[in-house]
Order: C-alpha cells, then sequence, then structure tokens
C-alpha cells in the first residue's frame, strides 16, 4: 500500500512539475527555433548543397555551444528582471551601453531585411507577387501583438516554431544513406579540399546564423516580459536545452536534404532550392518554401521585438507585450517602424539585397565576441548574480567558446583583406 | 519644421537623460575586467575597420 502511494505521490509531482514546465516553457524553444531563420535556411542549404553531409558534426557542435550561451541570458534575466540592453548600460556605461544598442539595431534591421527577402522569395514560388506577401507579412506581425497579452503572442510563436518542423519529413523522404549520416554527424573532418576560403566563410556563416546578438537580447527581455522568477530557471534551462535540440535537428535535416539532392549543384539561396527540388520531388520542393516562408516570419517577429524591447529598456518607456498598444505607443511604434522600414527596403527595386544578405551573417559573427564578453563579466558579477553565477565549469565552456569566435572572427577579418591566404 | 525640431529635441533630452543616468559603470572594476574591455575597444575598431574596407571596396 506504501509502495502504491509513493508511486501515485511521485506521479502526482511529475505531473505537477510538466504542468509547470509548459507554463514556463517558450522563450528558449522560440528564441532556438527562430535562430533557423531565412538566412539560416539558406546558408544551411548552400553548406549541403557545396560540402554535402560532410559539415554536419559542425552543425551538431553548435547546439550545445548556442545552449551554453543562451543559457546565460535566463540566468540573468530571472535574477536582475532587466533586459540584457539595460544590464549592459547599467553595468558598464553609457559608451558600451550605446555601442551594444547601435550595434543590435544595425544587425537587427539588416536581419530584417534578409527576412523579408526569403519570406517574398519563397513566396513567388507559389507565384504570389512581393508586394502581396510583404502586406500579409505586416498583417500578420501586426496582428500578433494585438492582444496585448505575451501568453497569446507566445503561443501563436510557438505554433510558428512547430511550422519549422516541416523539414523534418523532407529529410526522411530523400532516404539517405544511414551510414553517411551516422559518419558524417559523429567524426569530424573536412569536406574533400581541405580548409579553403570558400570553406572558411560557410564555417563562419554556420556560426552567425546559430549565435547571434539578438538573441541574447530577445531572451533575456523575454524572460523578464514572461515574469520568470529564479526557482524557474531550472525549467529555463530544459526550454533552452529542448529549443538547442530542435534548432540542430532543423539545421541538420536541411543539410541532409540539399547534401543529397543539391549535391554540387549551384545554391544562391534556400529559395532558388526549392525551385531545383521542385522537379526532383514536389513535396519537398514545397515543405522548403513553406519552411523558408515560415522561418522568415518567426525570426522577423522576434527579432523586430528584441530592438523594441531594447530601445524600451534603455529610454524608459513602457515596454511589455502585456501593455495594449495606448499603454506603451513608443515600444509599439518602434516595432511596426522597423517593420514597415525593413519590408519596404525589399520592395526597391534595384536594391543590393544579396549583398546585405552576405553582410549580416559577417558583421553579427564580428560583433558577436563583445555581446558574448559583457555576457560573461555580468555572469560572474557576484554582486548582481550571487549564487546564480557562472560556475567553473559553465566559465570554461563559455570563455572557450567566445575565445574560438573571436579567432575565427579574426581570421575573417583577415581573410578579407588577403583572400588567398587561405588558398 | 517645428514638428521636426520638436522631436529633435525630445529625442536629445532622453538620450542626455540615459546617458546621466548610466554615466558610471556599476560593475565591480577588477582587473580582469578592464584587460577585457581594453581587449574588447582594440579587437572592435580592427575588426570594424577592416569590415568597412572590405564593404567599401565591394560596393566599389
Amino acid at each position: 500500500m506504501n509502495f502504491i502511494s509513493k508511486i501515485f505521490y511521485e506521479y502526482r509531482r511529475a505531473l505537477k512539475a510538466l504542468g509547470l514546465f509548459l507554463s514556463i516553457a517558450g522563450p528558449g524553444i522560440i528564441v532556438m527555433v527562430a535562430d533557423n531563420d531565412a538566412g539560416g535556411i539558406t546558408t544551411y542549404t548552400t553548406t549541403g548543397a557545396q560540402t554535402g553531409m560532410h559539415l554536419l558534426w559542425f552543425l551538431i557542435l553548435l547546439g550545445p555551444v548556442a545552449y551554453f550561451v543562451q543559457e546565460m541570458t535566463v540566468r540573468l534575466g530571472a535574477v536582475t528582471k532587466r533586459g540584457h540592453a539595460e544590464a549592459i548600460f547599467d553595468a558598464f556605461g553609457s559608451f558600451w551601453g550605446w555601442f551594444s544598442l547601435l550595434d543590435l539595431v544595425m544587425t537587427d534591421w539588416l536581419t530584417m531585411i534578409t527576412e523579408f527577402i526569403g519570406m517574398t522569395a519563397a513566396m513567388s514560388i507559389f507565384h504570389i507577387p512581393a508586394p502581396v506577401t510583404v502586406a500579409i507579412c505586416w498583417t500578420i506581425m501586426g496582428a500578433m501583438i494585438m492582444s496585448g497579452r505575451y501568453w497569446t503572442w507566445e503561443k501563436i510563436a510557438l505554433g510558428f516554431c512547430v511550422i519549422n518542423m516541416i523539414y523534418v519529413p523532407a529529410a526522411f523522404m530523400v532516404h539517405p544513406s544511414v551510414h553517411d549520416v551516422v559518419y558524417n554527424s559523429f567524426v569530424p573532418h573536412f569536406p574533400p579540399g581541405g580548409l579553403t576560403n570558400n570553406l572558411f566563410f560557410l564555417l563562419m556563416a554556420n556560426i552567425g546564423t546559430t549565435i547571434a546578438p539578438w538573441m541574447l537580447f530577445f531572451q533575456q527581455s523575454s524572460v523578464v516580459d514572461k515574469g520568470m522568477q529564479e526557482k524557474d530557471i531550472v525549467f529555463g534551462k530544459i526550454d533552452t536545452a529542448i529549443g538547442a535540440l530542435l534548432t540542430v535537428i532543423v539545421a541538420a535535416v536541411l543539410i541532409i536534404v540539399a547534401g543529397t539532392l543539391l549535391n554540387g549543384a549551384q545554391v544562391e539561396d534556400a529559395a532558388a532550392a526549392a525551385i531545383k527540388l521542385m522537379p526532383m520531388n514536389k513535396y519537398i520542393g514545397t515543405f522548403v518554401a513553406i519552411g523558408l516562408f515560415d522561418a522568415g516570419l518567426l525570426g522577423a517577429i522576434c527579432i523586430s521585438l528584441a530592438s523594441s524591447w531594447a530601445f524600451g529598456e534603455v529610454f524608459g518607456w513602457a515596454h511589455s507585450l502585456n501593455h495594449k498598444i495606448h499603454e506603451a505607443p513608443w515600444f509599439y511604434a518602434y516595432y511596426f517602424f522597423d517593420l514597415l522600414l525593413a519590408g519596404t527596403v525589399v520592395l526597391i527595386p534595384g536594391a543590393p539585397l544579396v549583398l546585405i544578405t552576405l553582410f549580416v551573417q559577417v558583421i553579427a559573427t564580428t560583433l558577436l565576441p563583445t555581446a558574448l564578453v559583457f555576457l560573461i563579466l555580468l555572469l560572474n558579477d557576484e554582486k548582481t548574480m550571487g549564487k546564480y553565477k557562472n560556475t567553473l565549469f559553465e566559465n570554461v565552456a563559455n570563455i572557450g567558446i567566445t575565445l574560438v569566435i573571436i579567432v575565427l572572427s579574426t581570421m575573417y577579418g583577415v581573410t578579407t583583406l588577403f583572400p588567398n591566404l587561405l588558398k | 519644421m517645428r514638428l521636426l525640431k520638436a522631436i529633435y529635441n525630445n529625442l536629445a533630452a532622453q538620450v542626455r537623460e540615459v546617458n546621466r543616468r548610466y554615466a558610471e559603470p556599476r560593475i565591480h572594476m577588477t582587473p580582469l575586467v578592464k584587460i577585457c574591455l581594453l581587449g574588447l575597444r582594440f579587437y572592435l575598431f580592427t575588426l570594424v575597420g577592416l569590415m568597412l574596407f572590405k564593404f567599401v571596396t565591394l560596393v566599389k
């Protein structure tokens, strides 16, 4: 009898914990899935087309890297109840604060343009003109925040995260060699030809799309807006870990699809990949096109919010999704301004869209070390973090990640000046 | 024109207020923190310079 009651007690406890987790989960999953935005989908399909499945191990390696970095924002947000922009201003003063804010605004705006490029390109496959696509996106993104409730916004965003998994069935439909998938996933190696300039750029682009400055700002602000407390940190970590797993799954299946069907083909972006896939298998082509639109939409939703939250925190405006538009006019004004500006640029004939797409990933990667160094310094400030400051293991992992990114970024900077260095 | 001037003045006042509020860094400035911030300045000036150079040459 005692045994049965113990089992029942544990069952009820697990059920309660699950319920609590489901109510807290959201920011981690959304930020990680949104991380596979339109630029990311292009990067993965290009990586697959150019290198086959040889870089699967690298993508899998980036999963834990993304987790370690993003998990810090959960603790920082839950403990300080401040967004990332406000935390930087407060800790490092106005010089570094303005630098981070302007850096965020610039990279966010450029990234937003790439999201609209992705969405319009995806919908053009279904013969929907760009102005109509942009108008649809504006409507969806405007409608999402109209309710004045964070909860509603989050559930809709999670719905878009589910649609992002549309790539998974495509990976099974291409019938990849299981041996190749397992070997390329767990045995680190470079594709035939070794480390070339082009491969180096691909690696940098993959890092840039997996860890981006806007993600730090978004998740921390989201944690604060959701009202997460210190006791919720464990669930926040699980939420982030699940998100990291999902982001790796999406990246891996795209590389498998492109690496199997488009290996060696010239693929400029994800929309071109979808067009090339259509004659081979119309379902796979359609999945890639729908996924690209969804990825762009999810990315645009999160990125525009990251900037709006940051401005609200710094200028002291009301800045919560729990506010109605008339209660937080500047917060929503910036959100819509960002959306309208990015959408309009895409519609300008002759705008240098390819150049923008190219530079946004690289600039984000170059500026990422600053954001990471600030994060690590903040997480080691005992006065602020108390018992939630970084442990030795977390410091070793995060400082290691930051150093690798700094070395790669510096190498990239040098190779842009001396392009023949790695040939 | 008057409206633009009013918006500009309002924005400038807000920026001044932010600068005043966050004039002093609150993080404990250990030697390690100082070294990190100095390193970041050097790193950024170098890399941003390189990126701008590449951008300008590509646009040309």
